[in-house]
């Protein structure tokens, strides 16, 4: 598909400008008290795909009729949305129905071309991150809280976990 | 293939992905830069370039193409390539009496769907992104040109209008010692 | 039968190197080998485009001997493929062109952990390419 090489290629600007934007800072500048930079490299990152989520899904559900629950919610995202934007469905969805989501994709789109190996696997955080944003913020646009990490143990394959927040 | 297991249009989850997340992308990038509008042009146009850099090999093997030889064939394929990853074909026009410059005019630019800028942000070229990507595609072939926005929809133009112009050909690399 | 495969990049560098059935090795170190290449098919370039009667876009595509086929795919952004075959192999330009696409492209130009102008490293980028070659009709055929 020709459209996606080209999203593709945006995602990966979007991942190595923001490893690279806080490196310019001079070394004394990072104080004891700031995070350490690579998570809030990755926090950047996940912020864009946050925003990124909640307007697109904003757009994308105008015409779909409102969902009853949270269970309803999250298979669409899960489901539809997932495969709109993944080219794929997701490989597993379970639920504890207590508000924890595990979704898992063994071929996860922006996994598919890096070379499963240790040296890599160190790499595949800040290719899942966005895509943590994009369910967060997706999620959120639907009404619910929630919080998004991933866990990748083998390349390509990908776990996220939703905690939805209930307070 | 079982991907059309979904109730949204792919193809428009597609566009607005991209439109979206190049505006939030934008958005972090104008905030890094503490508003510093001439940065944040930079940085889109590098953007681009390296974009342009990987696209242009897939295009390659995607069309077989075969190298330019003039201006007007380079113009034939850029517009062939916004056909194949944006969807949109962009007129050839006001080509320069030496036949070395030309315009893209765009009637809708799909980067710019959902966006407004602040009058404060009136030096922002929000899609010079596209301008940095055709520098880096034709540098990969070869060919030295600049590119820059002359009209942007996004400053009450009617349309956004791109300028490349031809500076020179890059020669090929020779390995020392060897003619 | 394919022999093996030269990847470079338009300035020379030797991006990749792989062989499959080659039983007499180079009697020269690999790295000199692939100089030695890289410097042959530039002079072969120049030399068959100055002989040529009208200008040329592609000039040299291959060339053969009594053993083996040395077929020459360059890309407008001046990658070149080098595939050694046996003689009898067919259309192998074809195929070079489709691995550039199917193989290159998709496994080295998309990996957004490759710099481009770097050596390849990625195994998964090997493992693709093996099995592309190896299911290819080019493959299996030996001379009679």
């Amino acid at each position: 598909m020709s459209e996606e090489i080209l999203f593709d290629c945006l995602h990966s600007q979007i991942v190595n400008y923001c490893l690279n934007v806080n490196k310019t800072a001079p070394e004394s500048f990072t104080s004891q008290t700031q995070p350490p930079e690579k998570e809030k490299d990755l926090s950047t990152l996940e912020y864009i795909g946050y925003t990124t989520g909640y307007r697109l899904i904003e757009r994308l559900t105008r015409e779909v009729p409102r969902f009853k629950d949270e269970l309803e919610t999250m298979k669409f995202v899960c489901t539809d949305f997932w495969t709109a934007i993944f080219k794929k469905q997701v490989d597993n969805l379970r639920t504890n129905h207590q508000g924890v989501y595990v979704l898992q994709d063994n071929a996860f789109r922006f996994l598919t071309r890096i070379s499963p190996g240790t040296k890599q696997l160190e790499h595949a955080p800040k290719y899942v991150a966005f895509t943590c944003g994009l369910i967060r913020g997706s999620l959120a646009n639907l009404g619910i809280s929630s919080t998004v990490t991933a866990e990748v143990q083998s390349i390509p394959s990908c776990k996220f976990h939703v905690q939805v927040s209930r307070n | 293939m079982s991907r059309q297991n979904t109730r949204l249009d792919q193809k428009k989850v597609n566009t607005e992905l991209l439109t979206l997340a190049y505006g939030s992308f934008v958005t972090q990038i104008l905030h890094d830069q503490n508003l510093n509008i001439d940065e944040v042009n930079k940085n889109l146009e590098r953007i681009g370039y390296n974009i342009g850099l990987r696209l242009i090999e897939d295009f390659l093997s995607r069309t077989a193409a075969p190298r330019c030889l003039e201006m007007r064939e380079t113009a034939d394929r850029i517009q062939q390539a916004f056909r194949i990853y944006l969807n949109i074909q962009p007129a050839i026009t006001n080509w320069s009496s030496s036949s070395d410059e030309f315009s893209l005019i765009f009637e809708n630019n799909p980067l710019i769907d959902f966006v407004e800028l602040p009058p404060e942000f009136s030096n922002l070229r929000y899609s010079a992104i596209i301008c940095g990507c055709i520098r880096g595609a034709l540098e990969m072939v070869q060919q030295e040109v600049q590119c820059f926005l002359v009209q942007d929809q996004l400053k009450s133009d009617s349309c956004t209008e791109i300028r490349v112009k031809f500076i020179r050909r890059l020669e090929d690399a020779i390995p020392a010692g060897e003619d | 039968m394919i022999n093996n495969l030269y990847i470079f990049d338009k300035y020379g560098n030797l991006l990749y190197y792989d062989e499959w059935n080659r039983p007499k090795k180079g009697e020269i170190k690999q790295e000199e080998e692939q100089k030695l290449m890289y410097g042959m098919l530039i002079s072969i370039k120049s030399f068959v485009n100055r002989l040529s009667p009208t200008d040329t876009r592609e000039g040299f595509l291959y060339y053969k001997t009594n053993k083996y086929a040395l077929h020459y795919l360059e890309t407008p952004s001046g990658l070149k493929f080098v595939m050694n075959t046996d003689v009898a192999a067919m259309n192998v330009r074809e195929f070079l062109q489709q691995l550039y696409g199917k193989v290159w492209v998709e496994y080295v130009v998309r990996d957004p952990l490759w710099e481009p102008g770097t050596e390849v490293t990625s195994s998964l980028f090997k493992s693709k390419l093996d099995d592309f070659v190896k299911q290819s009709p080019i493959f299996g055929i030996r001379n009679i």
